[in-house]
């Protein structure tokens, strides 16, 4: 039995690598370096089906893609970027403008996809991922409540949810501290019209709107469960699948997660709506993020123009109706569904939510809001002491860093 | 020996003793057997709330994947009989198969066999025979408890395990080597100088066993990278580039484990007495003969368990491996930390729980092996401070 | 030994030793003194990223690092002298929380909190490992010699397997509505979350530290036990010792430097606690010394790291267990004088 399926399960890799062949033969060696999550699988799975291409898809990327692009010649030809990991290789300049190659094998993209930096392409996006509101359609249907649209609706609705009994923490959030909880804030703050910086690279964090970002978020930590503090995109969406929850914001990329019948105990009664917005004619409280594909500096013109050759056949139709769900495609051919649904309506929202800044000093600061905000959330600190100490790490670091003198 | 009259204890104490001892085993194992569990399940029951639910695995079974009351029985049946021989029999087999002088070898040999055979009769054989069994017993033969073998079948064939599984054998196997050559000879070398440049050496070693790993991995991840163009004035035009070769990562797990080494060895070689490389000595040997003619036959005990620390140290590294390798080369523990932090689904959480215990067993075997060597290794002298 | 001899033995691993941790960690002292920063301009950039159908555009002003003529980053380095260690330290907050006589305010600050919890969890665990290493090693002695084999062989699974899986193994069991909260809730009827306060979070990594490193100690124990004198032990006996004198005057003694040993392992693997905290996600709660030096040096999007605080950090860390070391040390050092004398 369990031989059998093994031997069923290589006849099956076997046929599938078969059927999706590639329209030419790449004979030159290409690496890439990318974050691993289903979308760059997809990806890279299409474009090694042309030949002579590996892919690294590795959690440590981010560690390793600035040293790996620097080195002479670079070890990667393709790189995997978001918006903020875009910035270490655009300023130390080891990524090469992609227009003439654009020009070539570029026939298929969308003027959308073209990330464009003073008018040069430097990258090619693949798809867009943003934080939008998920709940249950039949928990909020039973109670009658209407799709919240606001935060504070969102709080209401989590109240009636919990006083009616249906669930005892009926919010999820990715507040796991570091990274995650730093998001969160950046999504809250900017939805309060809060700008990260003043003109001299100082952080603007220590104001009205930081101080409301943080109420609004410990008021939501009332009806999430307890142990919010080491909770990920992962974790929130294991309680959505396991009936825990009733709604949170969560990436688009997790959407497909909720109809996934083998995981999900929920499947078919997640809806997708867009970021509740933290005040009446702001922006939805969220930012979009990008990811898509560059090509090292450090590299022969020949390599360069076959990296992105075989990049622009990994990204076409084919391959994303193979992955139709595991992104919010920009490619060609992608046919948007219920799934699609939050991500269209936040980024069409007006006022739109800003793009998540592509900046050192952002960098900095997002360093510091993970180190300091979990005080917080803990009750050792208030909300101004809060803010007040991002202040002083994030002066710390920029003048370590050299951004404040 | 015998125990005399008056060291005998009471009931009490030997029941009190027993107890104690049961506790700390079923601590000790839980974990392990609990996570061994969750990795034959489907996802909803691996984390499911109640501990009944991951046992029976209701959604598992609702799955069609389950095993028959027989099932378990045989199973079973074939599991205490595979024990119980790796404990009598295969000692026996390789004390008499093999030539004394590489007992080591046959006993890895040994255990080559051992495993191969055992998933050959557990995995090939055994489902093999009870496919049609269960199809005749009718409701004996139907499952009652839900487990799935996908998550290893994911695992080790559509994510290609086994090749982390060979980088790994290969850092592993480098580690061991090259860190008991340099270290026995340092070791020995040691122990024989009573100069105060010993001591401060050792004490030297000691801090830098001390240091946080993180400081020097953060170091080398600039230099490995750059490598080509810092050594091409030395090696010219055919300089490597360390990062991604397993080697220059078995150089750094060698140096980071030599200190831990040396001062075991040193320990253990302290205790031969210094008296017989001194005889060989006066018999016209240089200190290098002395070494290879007397120490090297009395040595193996106490190189055996510094090889066994050695081993554990390379197979569990995290922090190195996962920074200066690269995909092609990754070793098995960087690997399911991949499946952890990259965008997750709770399938790959549980295809992660799937390799952790896969990455167990080999030290299971190991430990089963080389348990005795450990105990009589340590006894020999290598703990006597 | 001459001199020559010597050399030949302890060379290659000396020179192994010299060139992967004292050359990195040379550079990782001079780099506490020195800050490197790239040359900074300022430039007005226009970014253009994707919507989901349209691009937005913004122009804003950049902070970017100026490239020579070979595309490489311009940067410079100025010696700082304490000022990584200052920013580490944080003295003038600490003195100020001091003078207010408030625990918490000191606490806030990185370094010493993650000082407080990397101490209290190295001198916490150290007895409990001693003592149940100790207590287990006994306890297999007394046992028959049948089930021995078995025994050693569950004892021994903690401590081989792969310190990150053995702590995700123990948080599975916890987290959420773990199988083992959940029926700690059933016991106690209340609701409990092993995660949401920092002390129920150390309690579990406690727990895991001694779960992971009692078996080390036990083998070792187990080992020397094997090598008590059985006549003194007798003679003990003989002279009316209760079981109880004879461990405290008989095993202890002669487990003494076996004790030592541990002792000193300990204290410098569990000085280094790393992966506990990334196996339990404690971040949030509590951190330790080689975790701050790891959160400095981990670069983030921008790929900003922290490399000078990191290496201040670091070298904090160092002069930290060689306070702890020097007790186990002088012990080393007179045996050795007694030794080669």
């Amino acid at each position: 039995m369990f031989l059998r399926k093994i031997a069923l399960a290589g006849a099956v890799s076997l046929m599938g690598s078969g059927a999706l062949a590639c329209s030419y033969e790449n004979e030159v060696p290409i690496k890439s370096l990318s974050a691993g999550f289903e979308a760059w699988k997809a990806l890279t799975d299409a474009m090694a089906e042309c030949g002579n291409f590996q892919a690294e898809l590795d959690q440590e990327f981010r560690t390793k893609q600035p040293a790996a692009f620097e080195a002479n010649p670079a070890l990667y030809q393709i790189g995997g970027v978001a918006n903020g990991t875009i910035t270490p290789l655009l300023n130390a300049g080891t990524i090469r403008p992609l227009d003439d190659l654009v020009e070539k094998y570029g026939q298929n993209l969308k003027p959308n996809q073209l990330i464009r930096i003073n008018g040069q392409i430097m990258a090619v996006a693949m798809m867009v991922n943003t934080q939008h509101l998920m709940y249950r359609s039949d928990v909020l249907a039973d109670l009658g409540i209407e799709t919240p649209t606001t935060w504070d609706e969102v709080l209401a609705a989590s109240a009636k949810i919990k006083e009616a009994g249906v669930m005892e923490y009926p919010l999820g959030a990715t507040l796991k501290s570091g990274w995650n909880i730093a998001q969160d804030f950046n999504n809250m703050y900017t939805g309060f019209g809060g700008t990260f910086f003043n003109e001299d690279n100082t952080t603007a964090v220590n104001s009205d709107a930081g101080i409301k970002a943080l109420e609004m978020m410990k008021a939501m930590t009332e009806y999430t469960d307890p142990e919010v503090l080491v909770s990920d995109s992962t974790y929130v969406q294991q309680q959505f699948q396991q009936g825990k929850i009733a709604m949170a914001n969560l990436w688009s990329s997790r959407a497909g997660a909720m109809n996934d019948e083998t995981e999900s105990q929920v499947a078919g009664k997640v809806v997708m709506a867009a970021a509740p917005k933290a005040m009446e004619g702001g922006a939805p409280a969220t930012t979009m993020w990008w990811d898509g594909i560059v090509i090292a500096k450090n590299i022969s013109d020949a390599e360069a123009e076959a990296a992105f050759r075989l990049a622009m056949e990994g990204m076409n139709a084919e391959m994303v109706q193979g992955a139709n769900d595991a992104a919010i495609w920009l490619v060609e051919g992608y046919e948007p569904n219920d799934l699609a649904q939050g991500v269209i309506e936040t980024a069409t929202a007006i006022p739109p939510p800003p793009a998540y800044p592509s900046t050192t000093q952002m960098g900095l600061l997002h360093s510091a809001l993970g180190n300091e905000l979990p005080a917080f959330f803990t009750g050792e600190r208030d909300a101004k002491a809060t803010l007040v100490a991002i202040t002083e790490a994030y002066t710390t670091s920029a003048k370590e860093a050299g951004v404040l003198k | 020996m015998s125990t005399s009259k008056a060291m005998q204890q009471s009931f009490a104490l030997r029941f009190s003793s027993g107890a104690f001892l049961a506790f700390w085993c079923l601590l000790a194992a839980f974990p392990i057997f609990w996570i061994a569990i969750m990795s034959f399940k489907s996802p909803v029951d691996a984390f499911a709330a109640s501990p009944w639910d991951v046992i029976t695995g209701p959604a598992t079974r609702a799955n069609g994947d389950g095993l028959s009351i027989l099932d378990i029985v045989l199973g079973l049946c074939v599991l205490y009989f595979a024990v119980r021989w790796a404990f009598t029999r295969l000692p026996e087999l390789v004390r008499h198969y093999c030539p004394p002088g590489i007992i080591a070898l046959g006993w890895i040999f040994g255990a080559l066999i051992y495993a191969i055979g055992f998933v050959l009769i557990f995995f090939g054989l055994l489902p093999l025979i009870l496919g049609p069994l269960n199809g005749l017993l009718g409701p004996l033969g139907t499952p009652v408890l839900g487990l799935t073998t996908e998550h290893y079948v994911a695992v080790w064939a559509e994510n290609e395990f086994y090749r982390n599984f060979l980088n790994s054998m290969l850092v592993t196997a480098g580690v061991v080597t090259v860190s008991l050559t340099v270290g026995t000879l340092a070791g020995y070398g040691l122990a024989r100088s009573g100069s105060d440049l010993a001591f401060w050496l050792l004490i030297l070693a000691l801090i830098f066993r001390a240091l946080p790993h993180s400081v020097l991995v953060a170091g080398y991840l600039p230099v490995f990278i750059n490598s080509s163009e810092i050594l091409a004035p030395i090696f010219g035009e055919g300089a490597p580039t360390l990062y991604g070769q397993p080697w220059a990562v078995i150089a750094v797990l060698v140096a980071i484990n030599q200190p831990f080494t040396i001062w075991m060895l040193r320990s253990f070689f302290q205790n031969i007495p210094a008296e017989l490389d001194e005889a060989a000595r006066v018999d016209g040997c240089s200190h290098f003969q002395a070494f290879r003619r007397v120490i090297m036959p009395v040595m193996w005990p106490g190189v055996i368990t510094t090889g066994l620390f050695s081993f554990l140290l390379g197979y569990n590294d995290f922090l190195v491996t996962s920074l200066l390798l690269d995909a092609q080369n990754q070793t098995m523990v960087p690997a399911i930390a991949g499946y952890f932090n990259r965008e997750t689904t709770t399938t790959d959480q549980v295809e992660a729980v799937a390799a952790a215990v896969s990455i167990t067993a080999p030290l299971f075997l190991l430990v089963m092996i080389f348990q005795r060597q450990i105990v009589s290794g340590l006894t020999a002298g290598a703990v006597k401070g | 030994m001459k001199f020559k001899t010597f050399a030949a033995f302890v060379g290659p691993s000396v020179f192994m030793m010299l060139l992967f941790i004292a050359a990195p960690l040379v550079s990782v002292l001079i780099q506490s003194f020195q800050v490197t920063q790239p040359i900074l301009e300022q430039v007005e950039v226009e970014t253009c990223t994707p919507g989901f159908l349209t691009q937005t555009c913004v122009t804003e002003v950049k902070t970017v690092p100026v490239l020579d003529e070979n595309g490489a980053t311009v940067t410079e380095t100025r010696w700082v002298g304490l000022q990584s260690y200052q920013n580490v330290l944080q003295m003038n907050k600490v003195w100020e929380a001091v003078g207010n006589g408030s625990w918490n305010d000191i606490m806030q600050i990185d370094f010493w909190k993650a000082l407080r919890f990397t101490l209290t969890f190295t001198l916490l665990t150290l007895p409990l490992v001693i003592g149940v290493g100790l207590a287990i090693a006994l306890a297999v002695n007394n046992a028959t010699r049948a089930i021995r084999g078995p025994v050693i062989f569950i004892s021994l699974l903690p401590f081989i397997i792969t310190p990150v899986i053995g702590a995700l193994s123990i948080y599975w069991l916890f987290v959420g509505d773990g199988i083992l909260t959940a029926m700690l809730e059933r016991w106690t009827g209340t609701n409990i979350s092993m995660f949401a306060q920092g002390w129920t979070i150390e309690i579990l990594m406690y727990f895991f530290q001694v779960w992971h490193v009692a078996p080390f100690a036990f083998v070792i124990f187990y080992a020397g036990l094997q090598t008590v004198n059985m006549d003194t032990l007798e003679s003990a006996v003989i002279d009316g010792a209760s079981r109880w004198e004879r461990l405290r005057h008989v095993i202890v003694p002669h487990l003494m430097p076996l004790i030592i040993f541990i002792a000193l392992i300990h204290l410098m693997d569990t000085y280094r606690a790393f992966e506990v905290i990334v196996g339990f996600r404690s971040q949030a709660h509590v951190i330790s010394l080689q975790w701050l030096t790891y959160d400095f040096m981990t670069p983030d999007d921008a790929g900003n790291r922290a490399i000078s605080r990191a290496s201040a950090s670091a070298m904090l860390t160092m002069i930290g267990i060689v306070f702890l070391l020097i007790l186990p040390l002088r012990r080393t050092w007179r045996d050795h004088k007694g030794s080669a004398h």
